[in-house]
């Protein structure tokens, strides 16, 4: 099977324009959750998430293309036949909202295939890309596809775009299931109480170990593991033992060719809901039995992506790995109960060379990915 | 690339469900699909089909005949089988019966039920559910018109060893008149079981692979759209046959 690397990152998050915004305000424990101003809130109990500052729409065009112009602003050159893969959950959910209410928007830009016939323009590529809809786990979906095309040799480059809109369609949603914490969320803490809607991008170049050597790149990590499982026990709940991960984490460890003893760090979904993040736990023990694995989660930071969440998170995690150094989890402050991993308020420091992102999903998807670092 | 066998076909198209070995025609066109209803589909009760929204018993139904064409409907425990399908639309038609309940209270009654199916991939967890299906599961927004990216994807997932089975398919529905000019132009579900094929004796209705430049082929002839794969299939396996499938008891546990 070919290497695959990741050969740049590019975030947009609401603690920032750029990975390196986003990072720095990571690492200081900062949290981009606040009231939300762009649609009235006044008739749901909660009122706060992470969106990005700034965002301006042209004309009745959706807020995602400003999101994906700032992705793609200075993004490095793309290498002839580099394939394309995206991940969204509602893709211009905006511009549908729109035109339900009658007001103007380009109804072509509805369907995913809308972002995603721009991104291919905009890119210049031959290949029209495809859209991967896993629901929360579609961008950490995304990339196992794109590693399991270039590891196949089925692509030599795949470049991964992973988005999602903070809408009133999505957060009136979560409000029905009784999902969103008011107060913001706090991921693994003893009195979380639901999680923190938010907006954002990543995109991954990602290519083979020959195709980047041919081109002098070094490549930032690799994705050397990648495994998926659905729990088949409910649509909108995890399942409590937490089967779905523990099948998604083994079979990225085997596909990895490593034991759970070489993961030096977890970059777990961490939503803040009681079910997930005790389905979580309990799946992470079954898997790496009682060693106390740094575990971190940024959705106190940045906010539940939806669909680019996964993204966001190798672009983390490549950085953690880089910096051995896992962010915080904003939010936390007590450990809950029978969780036997390290979750901190501050940073922690990493001491290997794997690290573990997992994202988990409605209609009982899990996706398991393994990162390992570049070292210099 | 190993071919993948066939094992099962079940579609629900404008003119109503069907599976492979039932029905020697086969066409999915554009338009409306009609209501599916529970006792098209199960013949016993099923309290989940009955709350879900058209798409989703679209697809769980189409999932449903490909599987008991495939006799692989019945499971005793959970069993390591992934599902993908390709559309255009994706589940917009639920979007816009979920919003409904949005926009006339401002935000206060919308529905969590309708919501929790505003995901393209929600029916692919309630098939999970139903069929004790453990594998990956995913749907791929894909702008081709041949409606092929489903089975391509499902064969490489087979060939990439992600698991030994896979349903692989075509999901879309028009949006109708709250979003007018979205016509995805084939409306319906159709689903096929694809097994990894283990020996040289091609089952079922035939063997599919891809070519090196992605070509869906089947029996080693190209394909160019799911209309005419279907077709090459059902050609394939005669009238009410019963050529075998290898490897497949007609029904078992994992």
């Amino acid at each position: 099977m070919n290497e695959v690397l990741i050969t740049a990152t590019a975030t947009v998050t609401g603690l920032g324009p750029d990975l390196d915004t986003t990072w720095r305000r990571l690492l200081a424990g900062e949290t981009a959750v606040r009231p939300i101003r762009r649609f009235d809130v006044g008739r749901y109990p909660a009122g706060n998430a992470s969106w990005i500052e700034g965002l301006e729409s042209r004309g009745d065009r959706s807020l995602l293309f400003p999101i994906l112009e700032r992705l793609l602003d200075g993004f490095d050159p793309l290498p002839k036949g580099c394939r394309l893969v995206t991940a969204t959950t509602k893709g211009c959910i905006d511009t549908f909202e729109r035109v339900r209410k009658g007001l103007t928007g380009d109804v072509a830009d509805i369907p995913v295939s809308g972002p995603l016939t721009w991104l291919a323009s905009r890119l210049g590529l031959d290949d029209p890309g495809v859209n991967i809809n896993c629901a929360c786990a579609s961008s950490t979906m995304a990339v196992a596809r794109a590693a399991a095309m270039i590891g196949s040799g089925r692509a030599d480059a795949v470049l991964v775009v992973c988005m999602d809109l903070l809408s009133e369609f999505v957060f009136s949603g979560f409000s029905s299931l009784q999902a969103l914490d008011p107060a913001g969320c706090r991921p693994f803490d003893r009195n979380r109480n639901g999680l923190s809607l938010g907006e954002g991008g990543a995109a991954l170049l990602m290519m083979s170990a020959e195709t980047a050597r041919g081109k002098g790149i070094r490549g930032i990590g690799s994705v050397v593991g990648w495994g998926a499982a659905n729990d088949a026990t409910h649509v909108t709940a995890p399942a409590r033992d937490g089967c779905g991960l523990i099948q998604a984490v083994r079979r990225a460890i085997a596909k990895a060719s490593i034991g759970p003893d070489d993961i030096a760090a977890i970059s777990a979904h961490g939503t803040g809901t009681v079910y997930n993040d005790s389905m979580e736990s309990t799946a992470f023990e079954a898997v790496f039995g009682s060693r106390p694995i740094p575990l971190n989660s940024i959705k106190g930071a940045i906010g539940h992506t939806l669909g680019a969440a996964g993204g966001i998170e190798v672009a983390a995690g490549l950085r953690s790995l880089a910096d051995r150094t896992l962010p915080p989890t904003a939010g936390f402050r007590e450990p809950m109960e029978k969780c036997v991993f390290s979750v901190s308020p501050f940073p922690q420091p990493i001491g290997g060379g794997h690290l573990l992102s997992t994202n988990s999903g409605f209609g009982g998807i899990n996706a398991a990915l393994i990162l390992k670092g570049n070292p210099e | 690339m190993t071919g993948s066998v066939v094992a099962g076909i079940g579609w629900v198209t404008s003119r109503g469900p069907g599976r492979g070995r039932e029905a020697r025609e086969f066409s999915m066109t554009a338009g409306p699909i009609p209501p599916v209803t529970r006792e098209d589909v199960f013949p016993e009760p099923n309290l989940r089909f009955g709350r879900l929204p058209h798409y989703s018993r679209v697809g769980l139904a189409a999932i449903a005949f490909a599987l008991r064409d495939a006799g692989m409907e019945h499971w005793e425990s959970k069993r390591p089988t992934g599902i993908v399908a390709s559309t255009r639309t994706g589940c917009l038609a639920t979007d816009i019966e979920y919003y409904n309940t949005v926009l006339p209270e401002g935000g206060g009654l919308p529905s969590p039920n309708l919501f929790s199916c505003t995901l393209p991939t929600c029916f692919l967890g309630e098939a999970s559910i139903q069929f004790g299906l453990t594998g990956p599961t995913l749907i791929a927004s894909d702008p081709a018109e041949d409606a092929l990216g489903g089975v391509r994807m499902g064969l490489e997932n087979l060939s990439w060893g992600e698991c030994d089975i896979m349903l692989a398919g075509h999901i879309d529905l028009p949006a109708g008149p709250a979003i007018p000019g979205i016509l995805p132009p084939l409306a319906g579900g159709l689903f096929m079981v694809l097994e990894n094929a283990r020996d040289s004796a091609a089952g079922g209705y035939g063997t599919l692979d891809l070519s090196e430049g992605g070509a869906v082929r089947h029996n080693g002839i190209a394909i160019s759209g799911l209309n005419e794969l279907v077709r090459a299939c059902l050609a394939f396996l005669p009238a009410g046959g019963t050529r075998s499938v290898s490897s497949l008891p007609a029904s078992r546990p994992a």
